[in-house]
């Protein structure tokens, strides 16, 4: 029985793998489309990239810094970019993919290639937008003269433990959204609240209590944390922690691609 | 199998129905639930170099076939194989999105249908060239118009190269050049010996490119075999239908069939004989019985023949059998003939009646729509003067 299902499990993995690998080319292209898409016939084009995590930041500055004043070990500006950017990355993947399959319903309906694609290229796009606005962090820690230490070579791995959860998430959601079209306004909010729940603009270690236990269940934490760790204090992130949420999102990415893939022969009639 | 009715499409539409279905345990649910089975039964085998044409009345179940054949559907029971690289020229410009130019779209499109960059590159001239889109390749697509759009999505259709060929309707696309120049392509690729599926509404173009074909009606296989049988069979079983709810004719006509040995020979006479009969009484004066041959490659209409025209009275009461003899004077392929219940005074069409299909295969050797019996002889230089002195006259 368990044989069985592991049989299944290894027939059904081999072959999405090697079905994304096929159609990589195709993922590049919806990618390149996405991104032409979404900046062509703006004024700043690209620069939109970084106009919001800064927007974000300098509001937020202001607010922890003016109205409630907030003590931070690093200065705060800094402090909130570099919780803002990856976290926005994590945001935007997530809006764009839930609704990356009921908006291209035409092709869904139409022609067959793997529908991973399209949630996978919302993801890629707001990589491109998290390394244009890292330039704008980069700026900032020159002038906060925050020391690049080699810390920063772990880096890349915090950054794909972040992607492998966001996709798990992202697959869940597209799907979720084609079923039912309300998730991604439930989404939407959701994720203002899971930013709140997160160290993004505030240290979360600083409360105590039973909110405190409910909150350490939430994966992103370690993440943000990861980030700041390796990129501003040049130390790498708490080994037990680190190691638990990259586990995690490799199960939720893992379990988000193989319920995607069972659900995928349903899209085009459902849709 | 699909599901008729509304479904929940929404948690908020969701979660009150399930409170409603856990109150309400004995409501019956079939009444805003039903299964719809598209297809039943439906096998086949297509192999390289073997064309199959399915055809059939809209809501056959054609359309899901290929979505079937394309992967886009699966089997509820049953399963679909396809070996190969399938080249669906269904929806040609699904993956076009108006704001990128041309040039983008087809590097998208391209990558849509399964080609690589590198393949993409090496055809993309042949590609604009085939699609007559010329310098605006670089405009976007939203400045193209509707024909230039599927002009561009069939010409990187036509350089797909694939395994498989599976073909719906979209033969009907661009000017009468492009038609022709589509069709031309089609064929060719249909010489290398890959399978082919075809979906079309144009009996003729499946006559032709197709080696068999299916019947499917309802959902079900209703005729296999050659394209002609099947076609022949579709044609016969068009119902009759009345133009018009309140026309009352006297005049039935209940059946039409070929007086001939099958198939017709180009040039040669073929006898028809309609079986009708006068409902009623009397019959009406003024109501004509037609007879009109239609080419089912082009659906023109090429002869139309009446009993008033002919000076022919008929019988006022009873059942009686015309037989309406044509000498088909035309060059080789299928052939509708239709008959048709006209008022003679108002020019107008009353009902259509039973049709047939004729299949005229080669005679004498000739090109085009008409058999004009074109003779040629080489003139002497003696007659030549002769006939040029009688031109100045």
């Amino acid at each position: 029985m368990i044989k069985a299902k592991l049989d299944w499990l290894t027939q059904n993995v081999s072959a999405i793998v090697k079905e994304q690998f096929e159609f990589r080319e195709l993922l590049l292209q919806m990618t390149l489309r996405d991104l032409i898409l979404r900046y062509k016939q703006t004024v700043l084009g690209f620069g939109w990239a970084v106009c919001t995590p800064l927007l974000n930041m300098i509001v937020f500055s202001v607010i922890f810094t003016r109205v409630a004043p907030l003590h931070t070990d690093i200065p705060y500006p800094i402090y909130a970019y570099t919780g803002l950017l990856p976290w926005n990355f994590f945001a935007s993947s997530l809006k764009f993919s839930a609704i990356s399959l009921t908006r291209n319903a035409n092709l869904v309906t139409k022609v067959y290639f793997p529908r991973e694609i399209f949630p996978f290229a919302s993801i890629l796009v707001g990589l491109v937008d998290f390394a244009i606005a890292s330039t704008v962090l980069m700026a900032l820690m020159m002038y906060y003269r925050v020391a690049v230490t080699w810390t920063i070579l772990f880096l890349p791995v915090v950054i794909l433990v972040q992607m492998a959860f966001t996709a798990g998430v992202a697959l869940l959601l597209a799907m979720s959204n084609l079923f039912y079209r309300d998730v991604q306004y439930v989404s939407d909010v959701g994720i203002s609240i899971w930013m709140f729940a997160t160290s993004v603009v505030y240290p979360i270690e600083k409360i105590h209590g039973n909110l405190a236990a409910v909150l350490k269940l939430n994966p992103m934490n370690p993440i943000i944390d990861a980030y700041r760790a390796v990129l501003l204090r040049g130390e790498l992130p708490p080994a037990n922690t680190f190691i638990v949420v990259a586990m995690i999102s490799i199960v939720v990415f893992a379990a988000g691609s193989i319920v995607f893939h069972c659900a995928e022969f349903r899209f085009a009639e459902r849709i | 199998m699909f599901r008729r009715g509304e479904r929940h499409d929404t948690l908020r539409d969701l979660l009150p129905s399930l409170g409603r279905r856990l109150l309400q345990r004995q409501k019956d649910k079939a009444h805003c639930r039903e299964d719809f089975c598209a297809l039943k039964d439906v096998s086949f085998e297509v192999r390289p170099g073997e064309a199959l044409g399915i055809i059939g009345p809209n809501g056959a179940g054609k359309s899901t076939i290929l979505k079937l054949l394309t992967r886009i559907l699966k089997p509820t029971r049953g399963h679909c194989e396809v070996h190969g690289r399938v080249g669906a020229l269904i929806e040609l410009t699904a993956g076009f999105h108006p704001d990128l130019t041309g040039r983008e779209n087809v590097y998208l499109q391209g990558a849509i249908m399964g080609m690589k960059r590198t393949e993409i590159d090496r055809k993309f001239s042949e590609i604009v060239d085939f699609s007559g889109v010329g310098g605006f390749i670089d405009t976007q697509v939203k400045r193209y118009s509707s024909g230039m759009n599927a002009r561009l999505g069939f010409s990187m259709a036509a350089y797909l190269e694939p395994e498989v060929l599976v073909i719906d309707e979209i033969l009907a696309v661009g000017d009468l050049a492009f038609q022709q120049k589509a069709f031309d392509r089609i064929n060719e690729i249909g010489r290398r010996e890959i399978p082919i599926v075809v979906v079309s509404h144009q009996l003729g173009r499946i006559a032709s490119l197709c080696s068999h074909a299916i019947l499917l009606q309802g959902g079900a296989i209703q005729r296999f075999g050659s394209p002609s049988e099947c076609i022949a069979t579709y044609v016969e079983r068009q119902p009759s239908c009345v133009l018009s709810p309140s026309t009352v004719c006297s005049l039935l006509l209940r059946s039409i069939h070929a007086n001939a040995q099958d198939p017709v020979i180009s040039g040669e006479p073929v006898s028809f004989v309609v079986e009708c009969s006068v409902s009623g009484d009397s019959r009406n004066d003024s109501e004509e019985i037609t007879v009109r041959v239609r080419s089912m490659e082009t659906g023109q209409i090429l002869f139309a023949i009446g009993n008033y025209a002919l000076g022919m009275e008929l019988p006022r009461s009873g059942s009686f059998a015309l037989t309406v003899e044509l000498q088909m004077n035309v060059p080789p392929g299928l052939y509708l003939v239709e008959t048709l219940i006209q008022d003679r005074m108002r020019g107008q069409l009353l009902v259509t009646g039973p049709q047939t299909s004729v299949q005229v295969s080669k005679g004498r050797i000739f090109r085009g729509t008409v058999q004009m019996n074109g003779q040629m002889q080489v003139l002497g230089r003696e007659n030549y003067v002769t006939v040029h002195a009688n031109r100045l006259n």
